[in-house]
């Protein structure tokens, strides 16, 4: 290899249908998002995706869909079958980052089945389905906390659908709260880097090590793993190559939001642990502010 | 607290209630006849359902009397609740004996603020007037209001048959204007607010739909043009309607520079009949305009009563000019409204189109509206400590947007206090503050102080939106407790211990301390750090959710610095 190469990294993320899906503040998830690249010398573009509007999985390194009322939600349901079905697939089954929340979520399993009326068909990314028991159940609202990764994850949830998962894997084990069903402890559903979670909040602001996560996640595919590996980003937002870098950092393979440049995340962390406290969850406010990402000061 | 005057009973104000009275006996018909099973309801007042609401006026007085003797709180919605068991009709038995009527005020934003200008116009006027006070805006407090003026016999006091106005939360409107058959109703405006109480959006404007299918024809319905899912309420209604909006394009938010990139809310994005997009011709604020469907067309309609001019002559003095079809025709009115803000012009006008519709001339609409004294959290004017301090309650997306708006469009510095809480009255779900547009905010305040329940959450969004750390000073409710020193140094040697080869950790110690959030807590502590950092003479804004305000209410009260009681609250 040559002596160390400098590249401008920037990411594109497409905002699915931002007019339609933007109910409970998931915008948070784009501000944080573009703010924790912005601070490591990224450039994050971030790209509207209406009704109409193709996706060409080419051009885009991460997708966001949030959730919206129901009315609103038939004319994407379709829009997602006819139009940008085929480029999302695909965008999925290469790896692509995609975030899905509540509405979005559901919209990424098989089917939405309302209390009354015809089913909502969904995209399948997800096996897993979502069933509307009619007024009498109670929606499932409130704070919630799930394990994720070997950490938490803390949200909002507020859903009258419950979503049971087939052969999908879930994003994580429910400790405080309703989660997909309110029956079984499971929460959100993964598909390759295809995340679909219930958790509002915004889910990423207080949970920075999930927008890292994605972020890493999103870079790696974008330039390569390997390449990847053996290096990392400055605080300006080069990207170094070379020897030097990879002795210095350890790298594992599931975490890819290590190679980042460590954020100041005390307030974030500080929020995080304050809902788990408020949940209950002692043990593991006192584990979210001993994290390490945490306590770094870039 | 406004005087409230002794009618003069002229003789326009006697053809008012006579006018009144003749359609509330066709309305008694007329509902009867829908609700044939409800004969107990229906029927005329026979000794039975006397002593019934008798009992219940007793009962409800003395629960209340109780509850205020044993502090367990102001007794205003114990009072309603008791007297509900003993009659459950009781608010429909009460409202009928109402001579001059009601007026029905909801809506997600302005409730208070347009009850207490209607209030203002009719004292004015020279009506007596009631009102149900804030905070007891469901069918309880509202039995409340009423029950507190009735005798033990089941009949409203004299007095307390005077013109009546309930501010109504939005939710509970199809049962109330079931019960109490208004004969104004207004509605203010719908935007997202508490999604976790009320459900979707839609799921109000459904149940406002059913209200209004519900009203009787002799009710005016009085709606808001600019405001699409409000005026769509018009096209259900077969009785007369006015509708208010403002004209003014200078107000239009497209076209003013540089400000065409902040991010507005649209709690209402689709056509109700056809599903199609809005195109708007002018846009005020979120989904406030002049709309016009891009699919089947239909449009804003032409307000009878609009604001053709609206100009800023100060903080809280807006200059207004007021035209309307439904008064002899004349000039545009100019008003002084002395409350800042887009909103209040709405409040304001709302106030307008009601009086107007009850036929009461400019004079004390004017009156009314330009000696208005602001209600506590609405821009209500408090000396502390040689500062000023001014409360603007914010409790949604929107409402949270336009309180930005309104402090930081002239560019000024402003000293800030904000309160974020997460009690059920402010909703448990606070995301929507991701929704808020805080970016206004940032270089914008001289001094910031971030507290309640959730004020570490609204200390991460202004991070994000750009507000350097070290310029807010956050407060929180209480300590967090897994932040002790000893608790977090053993779970950090746990880890370390875990994680002895990673390199990394070894600075460790050197550490700087956790966090810069004060040791102090609590709403007090909050608004002393804030005082503390306005100069003297200088002004503090406060802007917190429901509760917050609450909260700095009984501080405030504790330190003697608003009387006991005062307009807008239950007592």
């Amino acid at each position: 290899m040559n002596d160390s190469v400098t590249r401008q990294l920037a990411l594109t993320l497409g905002h699915l249908y931002p007019d339609q899906l933007n109910l409970y503040g998931d915008r948070g998830n784009i501000i944080v998002l573009r703010q924790r690249c912005q601070q490591r010398g990224i450039e994050l573009r971030v790209v509207s995706l209406g009704v109409g509007d193709a996706l060409a999985p080419d051009e885009y390194d991460m997708l966001f869909i949030g959730g919206g009322q129901d009315r609103e939600q038939a004319p994407v349901a379709q829009d997602l079958h006819e139009t940008k079905g085929i480029g999302l697939w695909a965008a999925i089954e290469d790896d692509m980052p995609v975030l899905a929340v509540c509405g979005g979520y559901q919209l990424l399993a098989h089917y939405y089945r309302p209390a009354s009326g015809p089913d909502m068909r969904g995209l399948g990314v997800f096996d897993a389905w979502t069933i509307h028991k009619g007024p009498s159940v109670a929606r499932c609202i409130g704070d919630i906390a799930i394990n994720w990764n070997g950490s938490t994850l803390v949200g909002f949830e507020n859903h009258g659908g419950r979503t049971y998962l087939g052969t999908a894997q879930p994003l994580g084990k429910v400790l405080k709260g309703y989660g997909n069903n309110a029956e079984d402890a499971t929460e959100g559903a993964i598909y390759r880097n295809a995340y679909g979670t219930y958790m509002h909040g915004s889910l990423l602001p207080k949970n920075p090590h999930f927008a890292d996560h994605l972020i890493g996640l999103a870079l790696r595919r974008k330039y390569g793993k390997n390449d990847w590996d053996n290096s990392h980003i400055n605080e300006t937002g080069e990207w170094t190559d070379g020897a030097s870098s990879s002795e210095s950092l350890e790298i594992k393979d599931d975490d890819p939001s290590v190679v980042l440049t460590p954020l100041d995340d005390r307030l974030e962390w500080e929020a995080h642990a304050s809902l788990l406290e408020h949940m209950g969850l002692q043990d593991a406010a006192i584990a979210a502010l001993s994290n390490d990402n945490g306590l770094k000061v870039s | 607290m406004r005087k409230q005057r002794v009618p003069r009973v002229g003789s326009r104000l006697n053809n008012l209630r006579i006018g009144w009275q003749k359609r509330n006996i066709h309305r008694k018909q007329k509902v009867a006849e829908r609700l044939p099973g409800n004969s107990l309801r229906n029927s005329p007042p026979n000794r039975r359902t006397t002593l019934r609401a008798g009992l219940a006026v007793f009962g409800g007085r003395a629960a209340g009397a109780l509850s205020r003797r044993l502090h367990l709180g102001g007794g205003t919605s114990i009072t309603g609740l008791v007297a509900q068991k003993v009659y459950p009709d009781i608010v429909g038995h009460l409202a009928t004996q109402l001579e001059f009527g009601s007026v029905v005020v909801t809506g997600t934003n302005g409730k208070t603020t347009t009850s207490a200008f209607i209030s203002a116009i009719l004292s004015d006027a020279g009506l007596r007037v009631w009102r149900n006070r804030e905070g007891s805006n469901l069918m309880g407090g509202i039995a409340s209001s009423l029950v507190m003026r009735a005798l033990p016999n089941g009949l409203l006091r004299r007095a307390g048959q005077a013109m009546t106005i309930f501010e109504v939360d939005e939710a509970v409107v199809p049962q109330v204007v079931e019960t109490v058959s208004p004969r104004v109703a207004v509605f203010t405006n719908l935007f997202r607010d508490q999604l976790d109480r009320y459900g979707e959006v839609d799921s109000v404007a459904a149940r406002w739909q059913q209200a209004v299918s519900n009203l009787s024809i002799d009710t005016i319905l009085v709606l808001n043009a600019d405001d699409p899912a409000t005026a769509n309420l018009g096209e259900l209604f077969a009785g007369r309607v006015l509708y208010f909006g403002i004209d003014d394009p200078a107000l239009d938010l497209t076209k003013q520079q540089g400000k065409s990139e902040r991010h507005q809310v649209s709690d209402t994005r689709t056509c109700p009949r056809c599903g199609g997009d809005y195109t708007y011709d002018m846009r005020f604020f979120s989904h406030m305009g002049h709309y016009r469907c891009t699919s089947c067309g239909l449009e804003r309609p032409q307000p009878d009563v609009r604001v053709v001019k609206a100009k800023t002559d100060d903080f809280d003095r807006l200059r207004i000019g007021i035209s309307s079809s439904v008064l002899p025709a004349t000039q545009p009115r100019e008003i002084v409204i002395p409350l800042p803000g887009i909103y209040n012009v709405y409040n304001a006008l709302a106030a307008a189109t009601v009086a107007q519709a009850i036929e009461i001339g400019w004079e004390p609409i004017v009156t009314g509206i330009e000696q208005f004294k602001p209600i506590f959290g609405r821009g209500e004017r408090i000396h502390i400590e040689g500062r000023t301090l001014r409360l603007l309650l914010a409790k949604n997306p929107t409402g949270f947007n336009e309180v930005l708006r309104t402090l930081f469009n002239e560019g000024t510095q402003r000293h800030v206090l904000f309160v974020l809480n997460d009690n059920i009255a402010d909703g448990r779900d606070i995301s929507w503050i991701w929704d808020v547009d805080f970016e206004q905010a940032v270089n914008h305040t001289s001094t910031l102080v971030v507290a309640g329940s959730r004020a570490l959450d609204l200390a991460l969004r202004l991070k994000y939106a750009g507000v350097a750390q070290d310029e807010m000073i956050t407060v929180t409710t209480a300590p967090l407790r897994a932040m002790k020193s000893d608790t977090l140094l053993a779970a950090r040697k746990k880890r370390r211990a875990k994680n002895r080869n990673v390199k990394i950790l070894e600075e460790a110690d050197q550490q700087p301390p956790l966090t810069e959030i004060s040791h102090h807590y609590g709403i007090a502590e909050a608004l002393d750090s804030a005082v503390r950092q306005t100069p003297v003479g200088e002004t503090l804004f406060a802007v917190p959710t429901y509760t917050g305000l609450l909260e700095i209410q009984r501080e405030l009260e504790r330190r003697g610095l608003t009387p006991h009681y005062w307009e807008g609250r239950d007592n």
